[in-house]
């Protein structure tokens, strides 16, 4: 009936199928990016040491010769559950602050999406992490799953504040040698000054030893003593 | 009719196409050129000093060439291109010949005179045809003519006598400018005809498929993943990333500064083997003994132990030459030196990133250090350093001298309040600084803008009270007193008083005005304001000598709660300000009060709210001023009675508005009563005063003060 002109319509045809394969392969190549950009991004957290510490004392090899593998005491193996809970405690606290400022951020742009990717998927690894800890505290102890991460908190916490404290105290060696020097030169000056001032006379010397108790921590007693010194020097 | 789409075969109205698509895409283009080749910090002021370091033309060099970073070739190009191609069409315009399409006018064909009557039409007609009818005249051969061209002509002028004489042609000619009647209209489309010419069109079709099948998907794929590559602050994504992972709640400068060197942008700086060349030496240079801290470098054990535990890379390396920038370290190698210089702007903008990811915590002690660490890159100091070696020719040297052994560092508006004499003896000397570079010194610290705050108080606009959830404006009201100014006039306690604006003043409400100081009202002593156009002032460019970019200071105002050390308040960032800073010679200072005002919304419980309330300058060491303000925010009920007394429309006990009143359980009715006996008692008094002490109670509506320390 109909006379097509087939010569006519190739045109066409290959217009199309030129724009739907362009389409198409676009899309595959673009999807495969996508799927190996999100597969090899790095994970949130560093190796977890505690955890495989734990791991490779419950599946201890045997030693080369003897058949069985050493036995590893309870006590040991509870430890290093304990351990590991700290650990997740930290790595927990840590998700939890950051899941409202990275949130925030990526809707003003200020960060990317892929943060945001890895930051849920470290979400999702923890709590399959912390489901992870209460069954083996589980069979370890029945009970212990209800209680361990409790006492993981105290710990944590206890070590961030000994921490701190470690800190400061680090810090007394070198101020109490400052202290001393300081000490030392102030009162070469004053010593100095009180032979000047004798020299020349009985003068006021009490109102200098004012000066000395404030000296300690006023910004502004600091720069007479200096320049006593200069004065001292000529 | 016949409507006749023509190509434009004698070329000469496709220029003016042309003409006008250039001028449509240049004159935009140029705009943005003639605007981005003028230096934005031209129009900044600057501090004046002559101080110039050993390395004033590496830093000189780097401004100039991030300035020429700036300006894009292509642009330029693209502008040049447009003017030629315009200026092209132009020349063809003038040149080429319109095709005349004359109009047909009998007159002109009869050669007779546009007032002559219809009788002398008609002789000359006649003479005319006696002279030209085909049987009467002949063939001229030397001008080439023949018959035809004969008849023609006769036909012509029969036809203009006719135009003249018959009704019926008259009409036509006047109708439609022609004696046969209406004559067909072509339209040309200005593209040259060569376009749709045969064997052309595969060319024109495959110029369309380029143009949209690669050049505009192209430049919306760059412009969306240029978007998606920055942050929001300009930095790359990647970085921002980076610096989100470092972020500590417990991170200080050195950390932040740790922090800054992860960004990717180093990476480009830092390129092939730059990335570990002279590593070992930067290293070692900054890890030696110092003058005022134990490392050279400014660094603490922490930070040093951050750095050793990285690998060695661009990261690396960028810490060490941050650190070097920060020592103000010599690294005797032209290369180092100038990558030193280099990586602290690359920096101080991947700060601006940290910032806002510390600003997202919400926690006071990173947001600080953020903008701690701002001030110390481009002051190029270490952290804990003393905030004298801003000033020029201090060297550590001088600085140790004015300070002694003192753990307590000397700040500028300290040392400058010392008598003259006192300050000269500290500093001047061997080894010390010289008489002049003494005077260049005091010379630039006595302009560096100090905000000394007056007074910070809390209001609502035109109210008395601070109710829960209303719209609170923090008014901070202080004045740029430089270090060391003397004669500092006396604070105008008028000056403290921010009055709100007129009710019908629109724009001043919205903050497009200021107010102004017109006079004083010569009975009542109140100060008279007329409000002005705002000429908001910008601080004069940071004087940062070592610093390789121009930058104009800004101030950061923010509240926080000092026992959760939370950000209660988020910045409010003020780079300009409504009074100038400094007289027209850019040394003296006004001492102008500025107002600098931050609107938040009051907390939804009624009390007292202590906040510390951080004003921090981001480029100067030393200059932040921090002080408790109390906001406090009345119960609405205790508001609404107040409000109750002042109007007049205390509303009935019947009324809707009594209804709605009683609605809101504010007063026992016993109480209302006797708050309506003391209002009219009040209207009485109020009617008799005049309209200036109504003004009075508007100006009272400060609520708190925290009076200057």
């Amino acid at each position: 009936m109909f006379d097509v002109n087939w010569q006519g319509l190739l045109l066409p045809l290959a217009y199309l199928v030129v724009l739907v394969g362009t389409f198409l392969t676009f899309s595959r190549v673009y999807r495969r990016r996508k799927a190996l950009e999100s597969a090899n991004l790095a994970p949130w957290f560093g190796p977890h040491l505690q955890r495989n510490i734990y791991l490779s004392l419950l599946h201890m090899e045997p030693e080369e010769g003897s058949e069985k593998a050493p036995k590893v005491p309870d006590s040991v193996i509870r430890a290093a559950l304990l351990r590991r809970a700290v650990e997740d405690i930290h790595r927990i606290i840590q998700i939890r602050t950051a899941k409202a400022a990275c949130g925030s951020l990526l809707q003003r742009g200020s960060v990317g999406d892929d943060l945001w990717q890895r930051f849920q998927r470290a979400e999702k690894e923890m709590e399959d992490e912390l489901r992870d800890v209460v069954m083996e505290a589980n069979a370890l102890v029945p009970g212990w799953g209800q209680i361990i991460f409790q006492s993981a908190n105290e710990i944590a916490a206890n070590k961030v504040l000994r921490d701190r404290l470690e800190e400061i105290e680090a810090q007394t060696e070198r101020d109490k040698e400052w202290w001393e020097k300081r000490r030392a030169s102030i009162k070469n000056e004053f010593i100095k000054e009180l032979d000047e001032e004798s020299e020349q006379g009985q003068a006021k010397a009490g109102s200098d030893d004012e000066a000395v108790l404030v000296d300690t921590n006023t910004p502004s007693a600091t720069p007479s003593g200096a320049s006593k010194k200069k004065k001292g020097k000529k | 009719m016949s409507t006749d789409y023509a190509y434009d075969e004698e070329g000469y109205l496709w220029p003016f196409f042309v003409f006008t698509l250039a001028l449509i895409i240049t004159l935009p283009l140029t705009y943005i050129v003639v605007k981005r080749s003028r230096d934005p910090a031209a129009s900044f002021p600057r501090i004046q000093s002559n101080f110039k370091h050993a390395h004033t033309d590496t830093i000189d060099a780097l401004r100039k060439k991030e300035k020429r970073k700036d300006r894009k070739l292509w642009l330029i190009l693209a502008v040049v291109v447009g003017w030629a191609v315009m200026g092209y069409m132009l020349y063809l315009i003038q040149t080429t010949e319109a095709p005349t399409h004359k109009l047909w006018n009998p007159y002109d064909i009869l050669n007779i005179d546009e007032s002559a009557t219809e009788k002398q039409i008609k002789s000359h007609y006649k003479k005319l045809s006696l002279k030209y009818h085909p049987d009467k005249a002949k063939p001229d051969p030397a001008k080439n003519e023949t018959l035809e061209d004969l008849n023609a002509r006769y036909v012509e002028i029969s036809k203009a006598y006719q135009a003249l004489t018959d009704e019926d042609v008259r009409n036509n000619y006047i109708q439609y400018g022609n004696p046969d009647g209406k004559q067909g209209f072509s339209i040309n489309i200005a593209l040259p005809k060569v376009i749709v010419s045969d064997g052309n069109g595969k060319y024109v079709v495959l110029l369309y498929s380029v143009l949209f099948g690669v050049l505009l998907p192209y430049l919306v794929g760059s412009w969306w993943y240029g978007t998606l590559r920055r942050s929001k602050e300009g930095v790359l994504m990647e970085s921002a990333n980076r610096l989100f992972r470092e972020y500590r709640d417990n991170i200080d400068e050195g950390g932040v500064v740790t922090a800054l060197s992860t960004g990717k942008e180093y990476e480009e700086l830092l390129k092939g083997d730059k990335a570990d060349s002279g590593l070992s030496k930067v290293e070692s240079r900054i890890l030696a003994e110092g003058d005022l801290s134990p490392l050279a470098g400014g660094l603490s054990v922490k930070d040093q132990e951050k750095l050793e535990d990285l690998e060695s890379g661009p990261q690396r390396k960028a810490l060490a030459l941050l650190w070097a920038y920060l020592g103000r370290i010599e690294l005797d190698d032209a290369e180092l030196n100038k990558a030193k210089f280099a990586v602290a702007p690359i920096a101080h903008s991947l700060n601006k990133a940290f910032n806002a990811i510390a600003l997202a915590y919400m926690n006071t002690g990173p947001l600080l250090s953020s903008y701690y660490a701002s001030q110390l890159l481009i002051q190029a100091l270490p952290p804990k350093s003393s905030p004298l070696l801003q000033l020029p020719y201090f060297t550590p040297a001088v600085v140790k001298a004015v300070e002694g052994d003192s753990r307590i560092h000397t700040t500028v508006q300290g040392f400058m309040d010392r008598p003259d004499a006192k300050r000269r003896s500290l500093v001047v000397g061997k080894n010390l600084l010289s008489e002049d570079q003494y005077r260049e010194a005091i010379g630039v610290a006595k302009q560096l803008p100090f905000l000394r705050v007056a007074k910070a108080y809390f209001k609502v606009t035109g109210e008395r009270f601070i109710i829960p959830s209303s719209l609170v404006t923090l008014v901070v009201k202080g004045r740029f007193v430089p270090p060391g100014s003397e004669n500092v006039p006396e604070i105008n306690p008028v000056d403290l008083e921010d009055i709100d604006p007129a009710e019908d003043d629109l724009d001043a409400i919205a903050g497009r005005k200021t107010t102004k100081l017109v006079g004083k009202d010569e009975k009542t002593g109140k100060p008279i304001y007329e409000s002005a156009e705002t000429e908001l002032v910008a601080a004069p460019l940071v004087a940062a000598p070592y610093f390789a970019r121009d930058h104009s200071p800004r101030w950061n105002v923010f509240l926080t709660d000092s026992k959760q050390g939370r950000v209660a308040v988020p910045p409010f960032t003020f780079a300009q300000f409504d009074r100038p800073i400094f007289e027209a010679d850019g040394r003296t200072p006004t001492f102008a009060m500025q107002t600098l005002k931050a609107q938040f919304a009051a907390p939804p419980q009624a009390g007292h709210y202590t906040f510390v309330m951080h004003v921090v300058c981001d480029s100067y060491v030393g200059f932040d001023t921090k002080m408790e303000v109390t906001l406090i925010v009345e119960e609405a009920s205790k508001a609404a009675e107040m409000e109750v007394e002042d109007e007049i429309s205390e509303p009935e006990e019947d009324s809707i508005a009594g209804i709605m009143n009683a609605a809101k359980g504010g007063q026992p009715p016993k109480r209302r009563k006797q708050a309506k006996a003391a209002e009219e008692d009040e209207d009485s008094d109020e009617e008799s005063g005049t309209d200036d002490e109504e003004d009075d109670d508007t100006s009272a509506t400060n609520t708190d003060t925290e009076p200057e320390d």
